[in-house]
C-alpha cells in the first residue's frame, strides 16, 4: 500500500464520517460541523491526489485552496442562521 | 521506511479518533474544541504531504476562523441545547445500527473506486508545468489560481461575498463583548502590526513560493478581529464607504480585468503579454484586502445600521 | 460569445453597484434586466446562425483552461432566466409583500441570475461546483428574507445543499483521480464502464439530484420554497432546481459511458415516476397553498427525470427535446402559479387552500391565471405542458413492451389534475366567498398571467419549436 492510497482511504473514512453525522444528528451546530468533516475527507482525496507525481499537482492544491474558502463562506453563514433561529425558538416559547 | 509509516499511522489514527470525538461526544463545547485541534492536524497532514499552501490556509481558515465563528455560535446558543444526549442507551444504539451498517456499506463501495486511483496521472499537470513560464508568477499554485483557473477564484470570491451579504440581512444577536482587559490589549498592540507584516509577506511571496491571496487575507482577517475585539478599531459599519470599497473591490476589479481583457481582444480573463505579472499582483492586493475585511465582518458580525 | 459574456456580468456588474451605491432600486434593476434579456437573445440569434461557439477563459489551451460554451440550448436557457427574472423583477418592484425596500432582495435575485448563467455557460467540473454553491447560498439568503420563521427551512436547505455538493465534489475528485482532466468534452473521449467511473457518476448525480430536488431526495424543497418570499418561490422553483439538472444532463448525455447510462437510465426513471405519483399526492393532500404549489414542482421534476432516464436508457436524442420543453413549460407555468398563489394568500390573508373559496368572483384574473398555469401543468393540450408530454410519449406508443412508463404518465397526468381541479373547484364555489383583506392588486394578477399564456403560445409555434429543439441538441 503506497502512502497515496492511504490517505485516499482515510479521506474517505472521513468523509463517510462526516455523512454520517450530517444525518444521524440534529443540533444545529454539530450537523455543521459534520458537514466541515465532510468536506475534510473531499479535501484529503484530493491532496493525496495530487501527490501521486514527483511535483505535488498544483492544480489540486488551488481547487482545495477554493474549497475551503466556500466552506467557511458556507459555515459563516449556517452558524448566524442556526444561531438566529434558535433564539427566534427561545423567543416564541 | 517504517519510520515514516509510524508517522502516517498515528496522524490517521489520531484524525479519525479526533473526528468520532469531535461528532459524538456529549459536550458542544468540548466537540467545538476538538474541532479546532482536528483542524491543526489536518493543517499537518496537509504539510506532510507536501501541500504548505494548503497547510498555511487551513491553520489560518479551517482551524482558526472556523474555530472562532464556532465559539461565537456556542456562547449565542442557549444552555439547554448545548449537549446532545448523543448515544445514551441501549436503544438508541439499536436505532443507529442500520445507519452505520449503510455507512460501511458506502465506504466499502467507495474503498472499490479509489484502489486504482494511485496509478493514474494528470494531463492538466503535464499542462500546468508547460505553461508556468507565461504565466506571470514563478509559483504554479498562484499561477492556477489567478490565471489558468481566474474564473474559479472569481466565484470564489463572488461566494464569500454572497456569505457575507447573507449574514448581514439576519437579524443582530452580537451581546456587547466585556471590556478587554489590559493585559489582551497589551498583547494585541503587539501582535496586530506583527500579524500585518506577516500577511504582508506572505501576499508578496505567494507570487514565487507557498502563499497568497487567501491565506494573507485570513492573517489580516485574525489581526484585525483581535484589534476589533479590543476596540482598538474604529467599527466598521456598512455604512462607511472605505469597507464597501474594500469589500467590494476584489470582484470588482477581478470583473473589470475580465471585462477589459475581452474588450481589448485579448479574450476574457486573458492578460495581455507580458501584464500578467503586475495584474496578478494588482488582483491579489485587491482580493487580500477584499477577503481580510468580508472574513472580519463575518466573524465579528457588525449588522446593526442593515436594517435603517 | 460576446453576447453570452455580457448575459453574464451584467446582473453581476449590477449586484455589485447596487451594494456599493447601497441603492434598493427595483427599476434600475428592471433596466439591467431588460438589457441582460436583450444580450441573451443575441445570443441566441448568433448560436442560431453561427453555430455552437467555445471559449477558453485565459486563452490556454484545451486541458488547462476553464471552458465556456455556447450550445442552442445554452443560449435558450439564458433567455428563459432572463425572461423570468425580468418578470420576477417587475412583480417584486411593484408588488407590497416582497420585501424589498427593507432587505438586499436585489443584489441577491441579480447574483442569482449570474451564478445561473455562469452555470449554463460553464462546461467544467469543478467549476459547476463553484456554481452550484454560489447558486445554493444566494437560493437560501433568499429564502430567509421572509423572516425568521423561515430560518429553520433556510438552514435546513443550505445544510443538505452543503451536503450535496460535497458528495458532487468527491464525484468530481474521483473523476479527477481517474481520469486526470475536469473539461467535460475532454471526459467524453476518455470515459470507460470501471468500478471508479461507476461510483464517481453515481456520486456526482445523487448529489446533484439533492440539489435539483428531485425524488427521494426531495424533502427540504416544500419547507423551503413554501416559506420564501413569493417572489423568490417563483424564481426558486421555476429556475433554480433546473440548474444541477442541467449539470445532470450534459454528464450523463455527453461525458458517461454509453454501458453506464444504459444501465443507469431505468433507476433514474423509475425515481422519476415516484416523483411524479408521490409528489402528487403530497400536493393533493397539504392543507396549504404554497405547500401544494411546491409540491407539485416535485411531482413535475418527475416528468423531466424520467425523461433523462428514458434518454439515457433508450440513447435517444429526441427525448432532450421533450426534457428541455418540459423545463421550459414548468418554468413559465410555475412562475405565474407562485405568482398567483402569493398575491391571493396575501389579499386574502390566509394561507390555507380552503380560503380560497370563491375566489373567481374576488380575484378572477390571479385565479384564472393559477388555472392556466395549472392547465399546462396537466397538459391539456395546446399548452406546452402537453407538447412535452407528447414528445415523451412519442416514442413509446409504438412498442407494446413500453406500458407502464405509459401508464406512469397518465396517472401523473391525473393526480395533477386532481390536485390543480381542487383549487379551481373551491375558487368556483361562489355561495359564501371569503372576503379579501385588502384591496386586490390588478396589475400583479395580469402579470402572474402572463407566464401562463406565453406556455399555452408555445403550442401556436409548436413545430418551429419542435424543429429547432431537436436540431439544436447534440
Amino acid at each position: 500500500m503506497t502512502q497515496v492510497l492511504f490517505y485516499l482511504i482515510l479521506g474517505v473514512a472521513l468523509w463517510v464520517l462526516g455523512l454520517h453525522g450530517l444525518i444521524r444528528l440534529h443540533q444545529p451546530i454539530r450537523r455543521i460541523i459534520s458537514v466541515n468533516i465532510m468536506g475534510s475527507g473531499v479535501f484529503m482525496v484530493m491532496v493525496a491526489l495530487a501527490r501521486r507525481s514527483e511535483d505535488p499537482d498544483p492544480v489540486m492544491h488551488a481547487l482545495v485552496v477554493t474549497g475551503l474558502v466556500v466552506a467557511i463562506s458556507a459555515t459563516a453563514f449556517a452558524l448566524r442562521l442556526a444561531v438566529t433561529g434558535q433564539r427566534s425558538e427561545e423567543d416564541r416559547e | 521506511m517504517i519510520h515514516e509509516w509510524l508517522l502516517d499511522g498515528s496522524l490517521a489514527l489520531l484524525i479519525l479518533t479526533l473526528a468520532v470525538a469531535v461528532l459524538y461526544v456529549r459536550s458542544l463545547y468540548a466537540s467545538i474544541v476538538l474541532f479546532i485541534a482536528f483542524g491543526l492536524l489536518l493543517a499537518l497532514i496537509w504539510a506532510r504531504l507536501g501541500a504548505p499552501d494548503l497547510a498555511l490556509a487551513e491553520a489560518a481558515i479551517g482551524a482558526g476562523l472556523t474555530g472562532t465563528l464556532l465559539l461565537a455560535a456556542l456562547g449565542r446558543t442557549p444552555v439547554s441545547q448545548r449537549a446532545e444526549p448523543a448515544f445514551s442507551g441501549a436503544r438508541q444504539y439499536v436505532r443507529s445500527g442500520p445507519a452505520v451498517v449503510l455507512s460501511l456499506l458506502i465506504f466499502w463501495i467507495l474503498l472499490q473506486a479509489v484502489l486504482p486511483l494511485p496509478e493514474q496521472s494528470s494531463a492538466v499537470v503535464r499542462a500546468a508545468e508547460q505553461h508556468l513560464d507565461a504565466a506571470g508568477v514563478a509559483h504554479p499554485v498562484t499561477a492556477v489560481l489567478l490565471n489558468f483557473r481566474a474564473w474559479d477564484t472569481l466565484l470564489e470570491l463572488l461566494v464569500l461575498l454572497l456569505a457575507f451579504m447573507a449574514v448581514r440581512q439576519l437579524l443582530p444577536s452580537l451581546p456587547r463583548a466585556p471590556e478587554a482587559w489590559p493585559l489582551l490589549l497589551g498583547w494585541s498592540c503587539l501582535l496586530a502590526p506583527l500579524i500585518i507584516l506577516i500577511g504582508g509577506y506572505l501576499l508578496w511571496r505567494g507570487s514565487s513560493d507557498p502563499g497568497g491571496a487567501f491565506q494573507a487575507g485570513a492573517l489580516l482577517a485574525a489581526g484585525a478581529i483581535l484589534l476589533r475585539l479590543t476596540d482598538l478599531l474604529p467599527a466598521m459599519g456598512w455604512h462607511h464607504a472605505w469597507v464597501r470599497l474594500l469589500v467590494l473591490g476584489g470582484c470588482a476589479f477581478f470583473l473589470l480585468v475580465g471585462l477589459f481583457t475581452h474588450w481589448l481582444g485579448a479574450g476574457f480573463l486573458a492578460y495581455p503579454e507580458g501584464w500578467a505579472g503586475p495584474l496578478i499582483i494588482l488582483i491579489e492586493v485587491a482580493a487580500t484586502l477584499s477577503i481580510a475585511i468580508t472574513l472580519t465582518l463575518l466573524v465579528i458580525g457588525e449588522t446593526r445600521e442593515v436594517r435603517g | 460569445m460576446t453576447a453570452a459574456l455580457a448575459a453574464l456580468l451584467i446582473p453581476l456588474f449590477t449586484a455589485l453597484g447596487l451594494l456599493l451605491l447601497r441603492s434598493r432600486s427595483g427599476p434600475l434593476v428592471i433596466l439591467t434586466s431588460l438589457a441582460t434579456l436583450a444580450a441573451a437573445c443575441w445570443a441566441l440569434v448568433e448560436v442560431t446562425t453561427s453555430g455552437p461557439q467555445s471559449l477558453h477563459l485565459g486563452d490556454w489551451p484545451e486541458p488547462l483552461a476553464i471552458r465556456f460554451q455556447l450550445q442552442p440550448i445554452t443560449a435558450l436557457l439564458l433567455v428563459f432566466t432572463a425572461l423570468i427574472h425580468l418578470l420576477v423583477a417587475v412583480y417584486a418592484a411593484r408588488s407590497r409583500h416582497c420585501r424589498t425596500r427593507d432587505t438586499d432582495y436585489w443584489p441577491l435575485s441579480c447574483l442569482l441570475q449570474g451564478s445561473l448563467n455562469a452555470l449554463w455557460l460553464s462546461s467544467d467540473l469543478f467549476n459547476w461546483y463553484v456554481t452550484l454553491e454560489l447558486l445554493g447560498l444566494a437560493a437560501v439568503a433568499l429564502v430567509a428574507l421572509s423572516g425568521r420563521k423561515a430560518y429553520g427551512p433556510a438552514l435546513n436547505y443550505l445544510l443538505l445543499s452543503l451536503g450535496a455538493s460535497l458528495v458532487y465534489l468527491l464525484g468530481v475528485a474521483l473523476i479527477y483521480g481517474r481520469y486526470g482532466v475536469l473539461d467535460i468534452t475532454l471526459l467524453a473521449t476518455q470515459t470507460e464502464a470501471d468500478q471508479s467511473t461507476r461510483v464517481a457518476f453515481w456520486l456526482m448525480t445523487l448529489g446533484l439530484m439533492l440539489k435539483a430536488a428531485l425524488w427521494p431526495l426531495h424533502l427540504w424543497l416544500p419547507k423551503a420554497h413554501a416559506s420564501a418570499p413569493t417572489a423568490v418561490s417563483a424564481l426558486l422553483s421555476a429556475l433554480v432546481v433546473k440548474g444541477p439538472l442541467f449539470i445532470l444532463w450534459r454528464l450523463w448525455s455527453e461525458a458517461a459511458p454509453v454501458e453506464l447510462a444504459i444501465e443507469t437510465g431505468p433507476l433514474l426513471a423509475i425515481a422519476g415516476v415516484a416523483a411524479l405519483l408521490l409528489g402528487g399526492w403530497s400536493a393533493l393532500r397539504t392543507p396549504w397553498l404554497k405547500s401544494l404549489v411546491a409540491y407539485s414542482t416535485v411531482a413535475q421534476l418527475g416528468y423531466a427525470l424520467m425523461a433523462l432516464g428514458l434518454l439515457m436508457h433508450w440513447q435517444l436524442p429526441a427525448l432532450d427535446a421533450a426534457l428541455w420543453l418540459f423545463v421550459l413549460a414548468h418554468g413559465l407555468a410555475k412562475a405565474s402559479m407562485f405568482l398567483a398563489a402569493g398575491e391571493l394568500q396575501a389579499t386574502l390573508g390566509s394561507k390555507r387552500v380552503s380560503a380560497l373559496r370563491g375566489t373567481t368572483e374576488t380575484m378572477p384574473v390571479a385565479m384564472f391565471a393559477f388555472a392556466v398555469a395549472g392547465g399546462s401543468l396537466i397538459g391539456l393540450p395546446p399548452s406546452g405542458g402537453f407538447l412535452a408530454k407528447w414528445m415523451l410519449l412519442e416514442p413509446m406508443l409504438g412498442q407494446s413492451e413500453h406500458w407502464p412508463w405509459v401508464a406512469g404518465i397518465l396517472l401523473g397526468t391525473l393526480i395533477s389534475a386532481g390536485y390543480v381541479f381542487r383549487v379551481v373547484a373551491l375558487a368556483f364555489d361562489r355561495a359564501d366567498p371569503v372576503p379579501p383583506d385588502f384591496k386586490p392588486d390588478r396589475f400583479a394578477h395580469w402579470l402572474a398571467m402572463l407566464p401562463a399564456l406565453v406556455v399555452w403560445g408555445l403550442a401556436l409555434v409548436s413545430q418551429p419549436l419542435i424543429a429547432w429543439l431537436t436540431g439544436a441538441t447534440p
